[in-house]
């Protein structure tokens, strides 16, 4: 199986394989450590990452639901300080070499340019992924990803301050995410990731009351891997830049899934609270594929669905 | 004293892992209450007293995440675990027979601390609340601790743990709502008088977090340091995900690791935020 070249490349960072973790499901890594080595995945992407602390949402945060699970944990973080001292410094001395791209979020534009630019001096960082999903406090809460005007601006103000690899991940809460994913593309992302969780809500029927305190949460799992399909090929159709696929990828079939769609990379979420060998387990599932098939290049695959 | 987590039953002395484990017995103790034994001798060789497991109860297209349960007694290379049926999970935990496979992450979280040089210990235990503190009763009698426990149920039927508490406890304090066996009424109206004999020098409870808040209230009082142990909806189960955050005077914390227990004067109560289903 050392024949199967597995290598991917997203905006000249160069990974050994086309596997990365979903941002908000893997933590920074360390509370994997037991059950994953590390160094196997093709990047890190951490956890939402704001210029100052953020306490979260109220619980219950989360709720099962058929196939999959709405979480309303509202962007909870330490703030980049925190994130640099303990996160930062734990990835580059237990996982040197490992892509680390940080994800960042912002309640205005402010709030992502600090961020990135609190890091650009850190080493240990090879990119940014900026999650849109935020809710933009300056123009009454709207999410940054909604609108294709407000998604560019984010993305040229922080194109602005960094020559590191920019990845914009976006939400399908749209009705035209081609449009935003152009929008993106023209402002200077490298790259595009999607998607992020779809908008939902459950109710507990003996109680009439919703499950999540929120109210509303995002829903994430096997359940919309349809719909993230769907929209990494229409994306990745219709823009330049290399796309990174996610939504529902349990297994390394659902990863090949998302290649044949268009993806360069896949992140996985979800599946690492249900088996935290996912990750890993998708490497190795995805060489046995090639392998299997004759396929030389992983990036073979890449956008390869036959639709005529 | 101290209630924090510096005991010498250090948790995460050992790592948790994934473990295929074997189901040995499923019994029925009372309506929509099971025990399960299984033979799990990785976690049963490493859980400490208060720690859960984190199970795979069922696989298929509309059945996502596992479900966290308290390790009630671990002996030789089994460990045994009292559910209450609630939804799908539960349910399907209740199918299982002799000889069922499943999948186990675990020994999970903090447990309860045990501080050198307690004497007395009272553990109050509300219906299935009683889960944790099985192993924790053997453990501290194996100590030398004298235990008293206090547990509330419904009726003398639901008193869940009884024989287990009667074995290892000095003094075994029932309460039932209906008075069918010991006092009638809540734990909570047992736990005050025992608290004022004074002769107590930690609690430890579990159970509907109402109850919990009660007890750390009358512990306080009473001038006793109190370990609660708190439920939380989980998804990972291994801090990565902050799906079940508690409200502390540290600030924001995970059930999953940094709990399900906790020094009770920590904990700052919202009746929001527990699963309120016992
Ligand atoms: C640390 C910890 C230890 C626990 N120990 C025990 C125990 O020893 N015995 C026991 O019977 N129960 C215990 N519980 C509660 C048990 O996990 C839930 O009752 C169970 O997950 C319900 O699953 P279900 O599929 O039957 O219910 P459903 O309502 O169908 O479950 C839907 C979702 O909600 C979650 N959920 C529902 N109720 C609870 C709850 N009360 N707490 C946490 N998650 C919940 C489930 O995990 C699942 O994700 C514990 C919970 C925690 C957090
Ligand atoms: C608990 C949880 C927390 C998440 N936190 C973030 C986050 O901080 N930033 C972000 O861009 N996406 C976040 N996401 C979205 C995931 O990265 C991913 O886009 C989505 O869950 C779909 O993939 P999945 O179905 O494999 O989980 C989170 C998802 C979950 C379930
Ligand atoms: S259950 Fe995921 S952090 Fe506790």
């Amino acid at each position: 199986m050392s024949s199967v070249d597995l290598r991917v490349e997203i905006a000249g960072l160069e990974l050994a394989n086309p596997v990365m973790t979903a941002s908000g499901t893997f933590a920074s890594g360390r509370e994997f450590a037991d059950f994953v080595d590390l160094s196997r995945l093709g990047a890190i992407v951490t956890k939402g990452v704001s210029l100052v602390p953020w306490e979260g949402n109220p619980s219950p945060r989360m709720a099962e639901t058929a196939s999959g699970m709405l979480n309303s944990i509202g962007l909870q973080n330490p703030g980049v300080e925190a994130f640099r001292e303990r996160d930062l410094a734990w990835l580059a001395g237990s996982v040197p070499g490992l892509p680390v791209i940080v994800n960042v979020s912002g309640h205005d534009l402010a709030g992502y340019v600090g961020v990135i630019e609190a890091l650009e001096d850190e080493p240990g960082v090879s990119g940014y992924e900026l999650n849109i999903s935020c809710p933009n406090v300056d123009a009454g809460g709207m999410a940054f990803g909604t609108d294709c005007a407000a998604a560019a601006e984010v993305t040229a103000a922080c194109r602005a301050v960094t020559a590191r690899p920019l990845i914009v991940k976006l939400s399908p809460n749209v009705t035209d995410i081609v449009s935003v994913a152009r929008s993106v593309e023209a402002a200077g992302a490298d790259a595009v990731s999607l998607i992020n969780t779809l908008l939902g809500m459950a109710i507990d029927t003996s109680s009439f009351r919703p499950k999540l305190a929120r109210v509303v949460g995002g829903l994430s799992g096997p359940a919309i891997k349809p719909v993230a399909v769907r929209m990494v090929w229409q994306v990745a159709s219709a823009v330049e830049i290399p796309v990174i696929g996610m939504g529902g990828i349990m297994t390394a079939d659902d990863a090949i899934e998302f290649m044949l769609a268009g993806a360069t990379a896949v992140a996985v979420g979800t599946a690492n609270f249900v088996d935290p060998t996912s990750t890993v387990r998708i490497v190795d599932g995805l060489a046995e594929f090639c392998h299997a098939h004759g396929v030389g290049c992983v990036s073979d695959l890449v956008g390869a669905v036959d639709v005529s | 004293m101290t209630t924090g987590h510096d005991c010498a039953c250090a948790h995460r002395a050992v790592p948790p892992a994934l473990e295929n484990v074997t189901v040995v017995a499923n019994e029925r103790l009372a309506e929509g209450v099971g025990l399960l034994v299984l033979d799990a001798p990785r976690a049963a060789s490493s859980v400490a007293p208060g720690q859960f497991v984190h199970l795979r109860v069922a696989r298929g297209a509309d059945f996502l995440l596992r479900r966290p349960f308290s390790v009630h007694r671990a002996h030789g290379e089994r460990i045994e675990i009292l559910y209450q049926v609630l939804g799908t999970g539960t349910r399907a935990l209740a199918d299982k027979a002799p000889g069922d496979r499943m999948d186990l992450l675990g020994p999970l979280g903090t447990g309860w601390s045990i501080p050198e040089g307690i004497a007395h210990a009272l553990l109050v235990a509300g219906g299935l609340g009683a889960a944790p503190l099985g192993m924790l009763a053997e453990e501290l009698a194996g100590r030398g601790v004298a235990v008293t426990v206090a547990a509330g149920a419904p009726c003398e039927e639901r008193l869940i743990g009884r024989e287990l508490f009667e074995r290892v406890a000095r003094r075994f304090v029932p309460a039932t709502d209906d008075g069918s066996c010991g006092a009638r009424g809540l734990v909570t109206g047992v736990c005050e008088p025992l608290l004022a004999e004074g002769s107590f020098d930690m609690v430890y409870t579990c159970g509907p977090e109402v109850m919990q808040r009660i007890v750390a209230v009358q512990s306080a009082s009473a001038d006793v340091p109190c370990q609660v142990s708190l439920e939380r909806l989980m998804a990972c189960g291994i801090g990565a995900c902050l799906s079940c955050v508690v409200r502390t005077t540290r600030g924001v914390r995970r059930a999953c690791v940094d709990g399900p227990v906790f020094p009770a004067e920590e904990v700052l109560w919202d009746p929001a935020e527990s699963p309120d289903t016992h």
